[in-house]
């Protein structure tokens, strides 16, 4: 088959994603075919994943309608001190997981309202929020990491497993079909991208922008605090600084999902495939000894040409 | 600076923002920065757009001194008594050609409006004198930005109204306010029988009221969404089964659009921004109908849309209108409007000021009603 240029960058744009994945993929499996290349570590990478999936799939919401939400990481530490804290305190669990879900949805309410209402920077607006939050975390904590006396129960949701696979990763893979049914087959999702597309064009047609973005920027919250529930409940203790590492890399795995799709948006299964690379190259590269420093230099070339590719993605975008 | 500006007669505070000064004195800032070189052509593009009277006069007279200290100035307005009281020669312009250059001496205010009216004999198309009930009554209207001060709009079934006016005198605006996406300060809007102070676009969509904007790239048309998905985007909920979308019933309805309409495409699935400027403009129309709406609001339907598209277009709104629904049609090109429109309302610096039946109705009279201060 003979492919011109035009074809090659069409195919590129739709698959060259997917190819960046396999071809990493097989790099790793090459060099290291007993370790990494079995079922084994396969499962465990869609464990290490999952987390940054969750978190991500809130962040994909954000930025389909055109806005950011960069209080995740916060959200997501804030919601694993509360859990735990309820938890040590003898409430039941079910209450543990869900009072801190009801706080982040009022938290994403007033991230949502401030960048609606006033037609706020939401970068600005969330970054607020980000401090405001870690004051939030550091007043319940008094800094210090949440460990003594949490009850056994409280591990499960983190730790249990359902044959081979552990139960964060069947989480995710809920979530994820979840997310792409609403964004791909729901009014709501074919509405976040229209405002996304183009706000006024979005109000004209009688979409309720403001609603809409106000219920994007809950979603985000209350996924960043669930995320930070599971991150608690996983490790059985909670760190008052556990969301931060999150917060970059859900934007990363956003930006290069927004690479596998023709129209260069953001995209469940794209987030899906850019949370993927990020975890299939960390545990790679761990097996390889790379020293860590070696990896954040690797990991953050790849999110900006990421953007990059984005941005070259949409033709018409200027 | 403070020398130029006192050369010219002009009083600046020079440690002010410019924010902080009155729109004469930033004009006035603006020509002292012109002069701050030796600056020999000074254009001036509609400089009292946004000043009142004795403003202007201000500014006459700062063009006056820098007229007589030998700055040539190139003075562009739409306000003919500006022209006949500061200038010496007058060049017209009409879409986009150079009609003549004369001495202003020369000339009168008759003979400077048929320079700048086409002379072509309207096509006397089939236009109607009876019409059914009122569908769509706005009565009051102002805008809370102030580019609408007292508009009206009344169209009744079966007619094509249109409405005119120079650039800045609000009509875009008026149509905006009156389908709800431009906050309204004042008036109402009656449509189906429902009259309202606050009318919103999902509320007018609703009522059967539909906008085609002028501005198709930014308010019209999604461009990174394909062509089904802008069709459907007045009618996200109206395809579901139990929440969920219905994509066969969307597609089917879309397809029938399409075809009905003619929109040239590679597949629904394209982006909407690779269709050609006339086949955009037949999707934003394809969008219209898919709320069978009653009442058109269309500004600027025909612009950058080729001839043939442009044709259709005046067939499919006067199909409509004989089918019972009412249009507004807006258009800053008066021949078009002398063509296609039953009533012909002209809107002034954001008043609508008068109506015509268009029957031997000239463009002259028309325009003559735009210029009149």
């Amino acid at each position: 088959m003979r492919l011109n240029k035009e074809d090659l960058r069409r195919t590129l744009q739709s698959y060259g994603t997917v190819l960046a994945l396999l071809a990493i993929v097989l790099a790793f499996s090459a060099i290291r075919p007993g370790s990494f290349c079995t079922l084994t570590n396969f499962i465990n990478i869609t464990r290490q994943i999952s987390l940054l999936v969750v978190i991500s799939l809130g962040a994909t919401v954000v930025m389909s309608v055109g806005e950011f939400d960069l209080s995740v990481g916060e959200m997501a530490s804030l919601g694993g001190v509360m859990a735990a804290q309820m938890a040590v305190a003898g409430a039941p669990l079910a209450v543990c997981f869900t009072l801190p879900i009801l706080a982040s949805a009022v938290v994403g309410l007033i991230n949502g309202w401030v960048v609606a209402r006033f037609q706020a920077l939401s970068f600005i607006t969330t970054l607020g929020m980000s401090t405001v939050l870690s004051g939030v975390v550091y007043r319940l904590s008094g800094g210090a990491t949440v460990f003594e006396n949490i009850p056994d129960g409280f591990s499960a949701l983190g730790t249990a497993k359902l044959g081979r696979v552990p139960l964060l990763s069947v989480l995710m893979a809920a979530f994820v079909l979840i997310f792409w049914f609403v964004m791909r087959h729901t009014p709501a999702g074919r509405k976040f991208y229209a405002i996304g597309g183009g706000e006024e064009a979005a109000r004209i047609a009688g979409i309720r922008v403001k609603k809409y973005k106000v219920l994007a920027f809950v979603l985000c919250a209350v996924m960043a605090c669930a995320t930070g529930m599971l991150i608690a409940s996983r490790v059985g203790s909670a760190n008052t600084t556990a969301g931060d590492g999150y917060f970059l890399k859900s934007y990363a795995a956003v930006f290069i999902g927004c690479t596998a799709s023709r129209r260069g948006v953001p995209n469940v299964l794209g987030t899906l495939l850019g949370a993927a690379i990020l975890g299939v190259l960390a545990n790679g590269l761990t097996m390889l000894q790379m020293p860590t420093y070696m990896q954040d230099i690797i990991t953050g070339a790849i999110i900006v040409l990421s953007v990059v590719a984005q941005r070259l993605g949409r033709e018409d975008g200027r | 600076m403070r020398s130029v500006a006192e050369s010219l007669g002009l009083e600046l505070d020079l440690r002010k923002t410019a924010a902080e000064l009155s729109p004469p004195q930033r004009t006035c800032l603006e020509i002292v920065r012109a002069q701050m070189r030796e600056c020999r052509l000074l254009i001036l593009d509609e400089p009292t757009a946004a000043l009142t009277d004795r403003e202007a006069e201000r500014l006459f007279s700062v063009v006056r001194t820098l007229k007589e200290k030998g700055t040539a100035i190139l003075y562009v307005t739409h306000r003919l008594d500006e022209i006949f009281r500061l200038t010496d020669r007058v060049t017209v312009l009409r879409n986009g050609a150079v009609v003549d250059t004369v001495e202003t001496g020369s000339v009168d205010r008759e003979r400077l409006i048929a320079m700048m009216t086409d002379s072509v004999p309207v096509r006397a198309a089939s236009r109607r004198r009876n019409f059914g009930g009122v569908l769509l009554a706005a009565r009051d209207v102002a805008s809370r930005d102030g580019s609408v001060l007292s508009g009206e709009l009344c169209v009744r079934s079966g007619e094509i109204l249109g409405l005119f006016g120079l650039g800045g005198s609000g009509r875009t605006e008026l149509l905006e306010c009156v389908y709800g996406y431009r906050p309204m300060s004042a008036g109402t809007v009656e449509l189906s029988g429902v009259t309202q102070t606050r009318p919103t676009p999902a509320s007018s969509l609703q009522n059967g009221m539909a906008l085609i904007c002028e501005d198709r790239r930014g308010k019209a048309l999604i461009g990174n969404l394909d062509v089904r998905d802008n069709i459907l985007l007045t009618s996200i909920d109206r395809f579901t089964i139990g929440g969920v979308l219905h994509r066969k019933a969307e597609d089917a309805a879309v397809r029938t659009q399409i075809d009905a309409l003619q929109i040239k495409l590679a597949g629904m699935g394209q982006r909407i921004a690779e269709l050609s400027g006339g086949n955009q403009q037949k999707a934003v129309f394809a969008r219209a109908m898919m709320t069978s709406p009653k009442v058109f609001l269309c500004d600027e339907p025909t612009q950058a849309v080729d001839v043939l598209t442009r044709d259709e277009i005046h067939r499919l709104l006067r199909q409509k209108a004989d089918e019972g629904c009412g249009v507004v049609f807006v258009s800053s090109e008066l021949s078009e409007l002398l063509e296609v429109a039953d009533t012909i309302q002209v809107m002034r610096r954001g008043c609508t000021v008068r109506r015509w039946e268009n029957e031997n109705l000239t463009a002259q009279q028309v325009l003559s009603c735009c210029y009149e201060t």
